[in-house]
């Protein structure tokens, strides 16, 4: 196998090479990008505790719940617990850079065990009345740590002449799971009904969500379904449901992002095919009197074929690993410019795999026809041939 | 008449072209026989390089059959043939056919990628046979940056270069200029005479045609006649060379402008 041509014919033309590995390396990172957008949009559904029910308006997730039915919800059977949630949608220096949510401060950690405090005390969200944790993400986003304080300012709740809402940093906390982003703030519930009750605040009062923590062996379904049976004739109707549905709403909602975003990835995929193709044709009909020359000097017609489906191989695996590691050299500036629309934007090995594979399966794909070509020339007519 | 090593028996090749049956070679009998060096002559489309593009398993016969040093080619397969050209046949073109990317080195070392040998020994050889054509001072030197007279002795060189029985030589000298093209013929008399090799040279110029030891005639694709230019054997170069000529690496492409027999192309 004459190897040296295989590195010689791709260095013969280095711009048209550069140009082809330049397309595949934007196109393999555009495709990681894409890729991991939608493991992201999709992360909060796959990793969804199977263990929480989510109660919201039947109406409308944007229709707070009665406050009362915290005390309700807990006396069905199969409920261990049950947490309130409050979407605070204020906004840090003008934008809304991390989620807020007012919570049961004595009920969140045991609610959700995979967020796991790091720095700080959790104890002192239930001492303080207006401590928050914050997630890991956002302490390094922002440079937080345990006894800063977060100014935020009120859009949905605020205050009189426009003050900011003041936040004690008590804890930072990560989680083991994707479902809870950690660049996302939470704080006491009871800070902020209070504070409205006594007027110090606008905003309406209630409970976005009820989040329960079933109790051991009990029946999801059929404990959501009691719970809307429960309030089926109530001052407002309930929805029950998992976490992972829950979570699926909110990729719903982005209606046919996903589909857009797979779609564009195919786009994609095909022109840098088509670049690729185009290449290697005009490599194959470029060569096809040094085929001729090879095949008179007794190289068979497999070694004809694996010239060119090497060549195309070569190119793109350079062209796929460029990218893939463009991908992961941008996956912090892009995963800290995106945390709030992707909030696990991570450059995983699989995605890496994937970019790696498409590249490859290009090369295959836009090497087969030229090097078929190559492998079926007659030697004397390839020999005849101008190219 | 000594053992033929080549023997082409009622050879056929005929091609389709728009509708009708051309004939390149029609029942062709021809016998050459070992170490010889065979001019082959004609006008176009007499069929000169179908005779070797088949003897060197290019191409293949519609019928009849093609007997190089007891195989017929005719038998053979793809693959076999591709090994009957790696073992037994050394290919001179008319446009010297290096690979533009190789150097003169990496271009003789090609065909020896198919013998069993060393990294070292491939090297070891593919020198030797650039020693031999006059260009050990060229071996690191790409084809563009070659004369057309080095060029064709680097392809030559490379046709050596695994010591085949039969050299198969298209229009070797017709890319070249009168001196350059003298100094090609040399060089193949002298591995005809010092080296044994049988040689097959299609040719457009009589005076190449003289430097071998006989002269196939061909015309519209049947053996029109066979002229004796001087027996088998040594024979100096000197003899044959035209007064004055000299080896001189000149331009290339500079066709050869004395004694073509027609108008040009190829078959």
């Amino acid at each position: 196998m004459p190897w040296i041509l295989l590195v010689k014919n791709i260095a013969a033309h280095p711009f048209r090479t550069f140009l082809t590995i330049g397309s595949l390396i934007v196109a393999v990172f555009l495709l990681c990008f894409l890729k991991t957008a939608l493991v992201s949009l999709q992360a909060g559904v796959n990793s969804s505790a199977s263990n929480r029910l989510i109660v919201q308006s039947a109406v409308s997730l944007f229709v707070d719940l009665p406050l009362n039915y915290q005390t309700k919800i807990e006396g069905i059977d199969g409920v261990d617990e049950v947490c309130k949630f409050q979407w605070f949608g204020g906004l840090y220096r003008d934008q809304m850079q991390f989620a807020q949510f007012g919570i049961d401060a004595d009920r969140f950690l045991s609610a959700y065990p995979e967020v796991n405090v790091i720095a700080g005390d959790a104890k002192d969200l239930e001492a303080r009345r207006t401590a928050c944790i914050i997630g890991t993400k956002m302490a390094d986003a922002f440079g937080f740590q345990v006894g800063d304080t977060i100014p935020i300012q009120g859009t949905i709740f605020t205050r009189p002449e426009n003050e900011p809402w003041v936040f004690d940093v008590v804890a930072i906390y990560e989680s083991t799971s994707p479902n809870v982003d950690e660049n996302t703030m939470f704080f006491r519930w009871d800070y902020l009904d209070e504070t409205l009750e006594a007027g110090s605040a606008y905003g309406p009062r209630g409970v976005g969500v009820y989040v329960i923590k079933l109790a051991t062996g009990a029946d999801g379904t059929a404990v959501a379904r009691t719970v809307d049976e429960r309030f089926a004739n109530d001052s407002q109707r309930v929805q029950t449901t998992t976490e992972a549905e829950f979570q699926r709403q909110f990729v719903s909602m982005l209606g046919s992002v996903p589909t857009f975003l797979s779609s564009i990835g195919g786009g994609v995929l095909f022109a840098i095919f088509l670049a690729v193709l185009n290449t290697m044709l005009m490599a194959g009909r470029e060569r096809t009197r040094d085929l001729g020359v090879l095949k008179a000097l007794g190289f068979g017609n497999a070694v004809a074929f694996t010239l060119l489906i090497l060549e195309s191989l070569l190119i793109c695996t350079i062209g796929g690993a460029l990218g893939v590691g463009l991908a992961k050299l941008t996956e912090a500036p892009l995963g800290s410019g995106l945390r709030m629309i992707l909030p696990t934007y991570v450059i995983g090995s699989e995605t890496a795999i994937f970019g790696m594979g498409l590249a490859l399966g290009i090369g295959v794909v836009a090497g087969l026809a030229p090097a078929w070509r190559a492998a079926g020339l007659k030697p004397v007519d390839a020999l005849r041939s101008e190219a | 008449m000594p053992e033929a090593f080549i023997s082409l028996e009622e050879v056929t090749r005929s091609y389709s072209r728009g509708g009708e049956t051309v004939h390149a070679l029609d029942r062709v009998d021809l016998e050459i026989p070992k170490a010889t060096f065979t001019a082959l002559m004609g006008p176009s489309g007499s069929g000169k390089s179908t005779m070797l593009n088949l003897l060197g398993g290019l191409d293949r016969a519609n019928a009849g059959r093609v007997m190089v040093d007891g195989d017929d080619l005719s038998l053979l397969g793809n693959a076999e043939l591709a090994r009957y050209r790696a073992d037994n046949v050394g290919f001179v073109f008319q446009g010297f056919n290096l690979l533009p990317v190789l150097t003169a080195l990496q271009n003789v070392e090609l065909p020896l990628l198919l013998a069993p040998l060393s990294r070292a020994e491939r090297r070891k050889h593919a020198l030797y046979a650039l020693e031999l054509v006059g260009l050990s001072d060229r071996v690191h030197h790409r084809p563009s940056q070659l004369s057309g007279g080095q060029e064709q002795r680097v392809a030559i060189a490379r046709a050596l270069a695994t010591d085949p029985k039969l050299i198969l030589a298209d229009e070797p000298t017709g890319d070249l200029d009168r001196n350059t093209a003298d100094a090609v013929l040399d060089l193949l008399v002298r591995l005809n005479e010092e080296f044994d090799k049988t040689i097959v040279m299609v040719t457009h110029d009589a005076r190449a045609a003289e430097r071998a030891q006989r002269t196939v005639h061909l015309d519209k694709g049947e053996l029109e006649r066979i002229e004796e230019n001087r027996p088998a054997g040594k024979l100096s170069t000197e003899e044959k060379k035209p007064d004055g000529a000299k080896e001189d690496d000149g331009a290339k492409a500079e066709p050869a402008t004395t004694a073509a027999t027609d108008a040009g192309g190829e078959d």
